[in-house]
């Protein structure tokens, strides 16, 4: 009986501190969660992120690095802490619509979170070794046919972005290349442009001052459109493999408990945050695009995403039986 | 060639301004600070003072930043000399006679020659870096999977020289650490190894953890088994210039060492521990007395600190001529400059020459404020030993427990140390010396990688070890190396022989 009536106190007392968190939110610190390490491309745009909540919000918003296996570790974190709008993620692609997928994780990508918004998305760039007779899509695609097994390709480690993206390609060309995992995305890169690989479908963070040195030959962007920061590059989609998309994104997430007032007042904020000048021009020297989605659009998005990956995996999983 | 010197001279009207010496001063301070604070490292410091630096020209920001990074350098060897708890990877060897000259009542001299070392290795590491910054960088990409398995190789060959006591114990802790360093996430296949399901192990088993249970807490709780006694009463703390014949007998090591550490700061991948670690290994190569090593051999302190120090300095090559991070504090300077609106590149250097000369001067001029600061400092720091140990040691419990916890604000490598801890208690009790162990610890997951990714380029062919130059001269070196360790013991197996 006692604890009957304890846990009915502590559950209206836990109910009435949320509603009153949701008309003050924010009255205190917000912990913004990196699940990377500091200096990244994700760690990037957290700060940029915080720093424009923090004039917005008028609250001190604190960047919290929790790097680990691949951004699992910030994200169970993110996932299991209390949705009182105070801990949020800047989650990714990664570690949200790949991840769960392709190992076990103790979160649910569309259960365990409410996604706010997308912030920035970048897309992946097709690089090459200069020294290689492949000069488009085209020949890439002839040339890996003609050669199976023999082009390799450089990614930021097994399981990551750079490995699916690589894969779906494959599968979706009939080709194979081999794979040769780094340690994050900057070595990768770095192989392709000392020739230790052949190519690589890279951030175009890391891409971009490598082409512009002319140390690699760019073919095309992995994301369904055009990139603004390299107009000249073909999609993917449009020259070899209709249809095809791979974008990495980072966003703001919150815990699944976070009450839904919240979750629209921070929209809000981030809507005029992707609106916003300043913000656009720190994203581009990122070699980020500033985006808002709604919450609905994001989880459409995720969905969409984890079932490409899920598919792709049934498919290799079918092959090799 | 005239041409460098007009640019540096440039780069020194930039780093001369009042603004930049200041922030230059303020990063050699807050660097020596954490530096000597055991477990605190550049990383965790640099990401907290990074969203501070948003105010400031880009230029002042990266001196600052920078100045932390090589400040924390000449800290590091600090508390590995007075309570041999290594502050970062890079000091491990210097504890080993560091710490034994401080209980000979010589800290004072060690804690001297570490920092004239270092400041010596700095300024030669940076007109290195002026004159040859390109080139070398382009001889960095020369250097392949292959080649990175050969040198880490050498590593492994060198730990074994550094072990004091028995050669079987050192190799028997050298596979322990191989062993640990396995730990976690595989590369190539995503699987989970020997994690016991813990995702906090899935990057691996924290350095730092490691370092500060093995060395630091293991230390404290050996020091409290004893009476209470310290060797502190017998310090003279009035002299802080070491003597004539001290300096003389290191300045050959902090030539040494300042060249190894030129040379392997430069390569991606834990250069600089190398560096420190095979500066050690050749100073007792060519000692004419080995038996003083690992009994306060100054040249054991001077090699591996002018070498860490060094490789500070000029693994700031890649980055800047080629926009390629070679650690994880190098990649926080790329986070720190793209928040600065510079993208990090092979362009950097024309477009931003006052960014790369400004930073390469206030080197010189941070490496001789470093000094200033270092010197004087170091009557306070061996002071600090008369502090009775039943209050010191809790500081040095508590400093590296936040220590620990700031590198990933992690409770869970908290706990790993109090583990790692109870591991070096019982190793100590069996002579078993940490050093090697560690050198096997950071090695390890290197050497698996290149491995694994020289076999894939070359499609499971072997020879590709021997048929790259670079791999081949460095495997020939080991080689020599491991036959001439084994030499001694050969002859003396063969002399028991004959005795019979």
């Amino acid at each position: 009986m006692m604890r009957v009536a304890a846990a009915i106190l502590s559950a209206g007392m836990a109910l009435s501190a949320t509603a009153v968190s949701a008309q003050e939110w924010p009255s205190k610190t917000i912990k913004l969660v990196v699940p990377y390490a500091p200096g990244g491309y994700t760690d990037s745009v957290a700060r940029i992120t915080a720093r424009y909540l923090e004039k917005e919000l008028g609250q001190t918003v604190i960047v919290d690095n929790r790097a680990g296996g691949g951004g699992i570790v910030g994200s169970d974190l993110v996932a299991k802490s209390p949705g009182d709008g105070y801990t949020l993620c800047i989650c990714s692609v990664g570690a949200i619509s790949v991840a769960p997928v392709a190992q076990t994780t103790s979160y649910d990508p569309l259960k365990s979170f409410k996604p706010v918004s997308v912030v920035s998305t970048i897309p992946q760039t097709v690089i090459v070794n200069p020294s290689l007779p492949i000069n488009t899509m085209q020949d890439l695609v002839a040339y890996a046919k003609s050669n199976p097994g023999k082009l390799s390709y450089g990614s930021s480690g097994a399981g990551g972005l750079m490995h699916y993206s690589v894969q779906l390609f494959d599968a979706r060309n009939g080709t194979r290349m081999t794979h040769v995992p780094f340690k994050g995305g900057a070595p990768a890169t770095a192989a392709v442009v000392s020739g230790e690989v052949n190519v690589s479908f890279t951030n175009m963070t890391d891409a971009l001052p490598q082409m512009e040195a002319n140390k690699v030959r760019a073919l095309a962007v992995t994301s369904a459109k055009r990139n603004e920061f390299a107009p000249q590059l073909p999609t993917v989609s449009e020259t070899v493999t209709p249809g095809y998309s791979v974008e990495s994104w980072n966003g703001v997430m919150a815990p699944a408990s976070t009450p839904d007032p919240i979750i629209a007042k921070l929209s809000d904020v981030l809507k005029k945050m992707a609106a916003d000048p300043e913000v656009k021009k720190s994203m581009a020297v990122v070699g980020a695009s500033t985006v808002f989605t709604t919450p609905e659009e994001y989880k459409a998005k995720i969905a969409a995403e984890v079932e490409q990956w899920r598919e792709l995996l049934k498919e290799i999983a079918e092959k090799k039986n | 060639m005239t041409d460098v010197f007009a640019l540096l001279g440039h780069g020194f009207a930039v780093a001369a301004t009042p603004i930049n010496l200041f922030f230059c001063l303020v990063g050699a301070i807050c660097g020596t600070l954490i530096g000597v604070l055991p477990g605190l490292g550049p990383v965790a410091t640099i990401s907290l003072l990074l969203p501070a630096t948003y105010a400031l020209s880009p230029v002042s920001a990266i001196i600052m930043l920078a100045g932390i990074y090589y400040g924390a350098q000449y800290g590091g060897s600090t508390t590995a000399i007075l309570v041999n708890i290594p502050g970062e990877s890079t000091s491990v060897v210097t504890a080993i006679d560091g710490y034994k000259m401080a209980q000979q009542g010589r800290a004072s001299e060690a804690l001297a020659i570490a920092a004239i070392g270092s400041f010596i290795a700095g300024c030669i590491g940076t007109v290195v870096i002026a004159l040859l910054g390109p080139p070398l960088a382009l001889m960095t990409q020369q250097f392949a999977s292959p080649d990175y398995f050969s040198l880490m190789v050498l590593g492994l060959v060198s730990a074994v020289v550094l072990a004091n006591g028995s050669a079987f114990r050192a190799i028997a802790m050298i596979f322990l650490g191989l062993l640990l360093g396995m730990v976690g996430m595989d590369l190539n296949t995503g699987e989970a190894r020997m994690t016991f399901g813990l995702v906090e192990l899935s990057d691996g088993i924290n350095f730092v953890a490691l370092v500060m249970g093995l060395f630091g807490v293991a230390e404290v709780i050996s020091n409290l088994e004893g009476a209470s006694v310290r060797i502190v009463n017998k310090m003279r703390i009035g002299t802080i210039w070491p003597s004539f014949r001290a300096l003389r007998g290191a300045w050959g090591a902090v030539l040494r060492g300042t060249a190894l550490g030129t040379l392997f700061g430069i390569l991606p991948g834990g250069g600089a521990t190398i560096a420190s670690f095979s500066a050690y290994a050749l100073e007792k190569r060519v000692a004419r007395d080995r038996s003083r090593f690992g009994n306060g051999a100054i040249e054991g302190v001077a090699g591996p600190e002018s070498a860490n120090n060094a490789a500070a300095q000029t693994s700031f090559v890649p980055l800047l001529t080629m926009g390629i991070p070679t650690s994880a504090t190098m990649a926080l300077m790329v986070g720190a400059l793209t928040l600065h609106g510079i993208a990090p590149g092979p362009m950097i250097i024309s477009r931003q020459p006052d960014l790369f000369w400004g930073l390469i001067a206030s080197m010189f001029l941070g490496n001789a404020m470093l000094v200033i600061i270092n010197l004087p400092m170091i009557g306070i720091w061996v002071r600090l030993l008369a502090v009775p140990y039943r209050l010191l040691y809790l500081a040095i419990v508590v400093i590296c427990a936040i220590g620990v916890y700031s590198v990933n604000n992690s409770s869970f490598d908290v706990y790993m140390t109090v583990g790692f801890s109870a591991l070096g208690y019982i190793l100590r009790k069996l002579d078993a010396e940490p050093a090697p162990l560690l050198m096997g610890f950071v090695l390890g997951p290197t050497v698996e990688e290149n491995f694994r990714r020289s076999l894939i380029t070359s499609h499971g062919d072997p020879m590709i070890f021997l048929q790259r130059p670079i791999s081949l001269a460095l495997l020939l070196v080991s080689a020599a190396l491991l036959i001439s360790i084994m030499m001694p013991a050969v002859r003396q197996r063969r002399v028991e022989v004959f005795q019979e």
